[in-house]
């Protein structure tokens, strides 16, 4: 009788844990946040390229016949508006979206903290792109035990590591090991920014591109992955037993 | 409540297709009607006999509206709930433990 009850207790426990796993799967949807980042990221190429230099601050006065360092920074104005703008119709959208597609489906969302980091992020990004904007990071700087160079500090606060924090959460979220490893190579690829042996020559009003190409390529090939992943469980859903 | 773990169980939890709602329930914060009835392969009438025995418990809470112009009933539960399920989880590892301990070979 003994050996009944605990076959008993484990099939309920595992009905309990098979449906709940069912459940998980119907409420990832993690094609579509990537597709988004991965388009608004596309976007933001020919975006960039029709900004021009503004705001421009030196750091470093130098008197005239001085020899010395003067370091001089500005920022592309349609990318200064764009990127913000990008980022907070993306939440509003994947928020929209995975409202409908849970309603759809039958099932609620937790989706709700993953649109408000995301949208924290945003405005985290939006003001320390305002306040970077009004000096020069050269140099180094210590935050909590970290020693950062003002290069580092640019890629900390660009959008692109904004997106990979948010998916990190959204990761947390769907409790998904994989979105996890993509959002960790996707931080490693935005703070590295590694060109993999393609670059354009600094001169050129294209340099930029080849980073974004980059890390819209991985946003868009994971949202492949994911949707591919997606249909081909719900195809083996319906196929009967 | 002492002895074997068995005992400790609430019968209205317990019974293996309201476990199944609130299981599904718990995750998904919300469900409708349609999804529980696929999900657990039941007929309409079934389901509403579970649901009603929950929601007298107090384990769940029922809401009825329209999606369009198609009603829908979604399913969530309570505090009661959610403590209920917690803690028929635990007691059924309690027992799964408990007698593997005095039966290895179960």
């Amino acid at each position: 009788m003994t050996t009944e009850s605990a076959g008993s207790a484990r099939a309920r426990l595992e009905l309990a844990r098979d449906l709940a796993r069912e459940v998980r799967r119907e409420q990832r949807a993690a094609w579509f946040p990537l597709l988004v980042f991965g388009v608004i990221t596309l976007i933001a190429i020919p975006v960039t390229r029709a900004g021009h230099a503004a705001g421009l601050v030196c750091r470093g006065n130098l008197a005239p016949g001085e020899h010395g360092v003067r370091v001089c920074v500005a920022h592309n104005s349609a990318a200064f508006v764009y990127w913000p703008v990008a980022l907070i119709a993306a939440y509003v959208l994947i928020a929209f979206f995975y409202l409908r597609l849970a309603r759809a489906r039958g099932v609620g969302t937790r989706v709700r903290p993953y649109v408000v980091v995301g949208l924290v992020l945003a405005c985290v990004t939006i003001a320390a792109s305002i306040w970077a904007s009004h000096r020069v990071l050269s140099g180094g700087y210590d935050f909590a035990g970290w020693h950062l160079q003002g290069p580092d500090l640019y890629r900390l606060i660009a959008p692109a590591c904004a997106i990979g924090l948010a998916l990190l959460v959204l990761a947390a979220v769907d409790r998904s090991v994989v979105l996890g490893a993509v959002a960790l190579v996707f931080l490693v690829i935005a703070i590295g920014r590694p060109d993999f042996g393609w670059s354009i020559r600094q001169t050129s009003r294209w340099a930029f591109a080849p980073h974004l190409v980059i890390e819209a390529a991985v946003l868009l090939l994971a949202s492949a992955g994911f949707a591919l992943v997606q249909l081909q469980h719900r195809r083996a859903r319906r196929r009967p037993v | 409540m002492s002895g074997h773990p068995v005992n400790g169980l609430d019968d209205v939890v317990h019974q293996r297709v309201r476990l199944g709602i609130l299981a599904v329930a718990h995750e998904a914060r919300q469900v409708e009607f349609g999804y529980l009835r696929t999900r657990l392969e039941l007929t309409g009438g079934n389901l509403s006999q579970h649901l009603a025995t929950l929601e007298n418990a107090g384990l769940v809470t029922i809401t009825k509206g329209y999606e369009g112009k198609r009603p829908r009933t979604w399913v969530s539960l309570t505090k009661a709930g959610r403590r209920g399920l917690r803690e028929e989880v635990t007691r059924l590892k309690r027992v799964i433990d408990q007698i593997e301990q005095a039966n290895p070979s179960a």
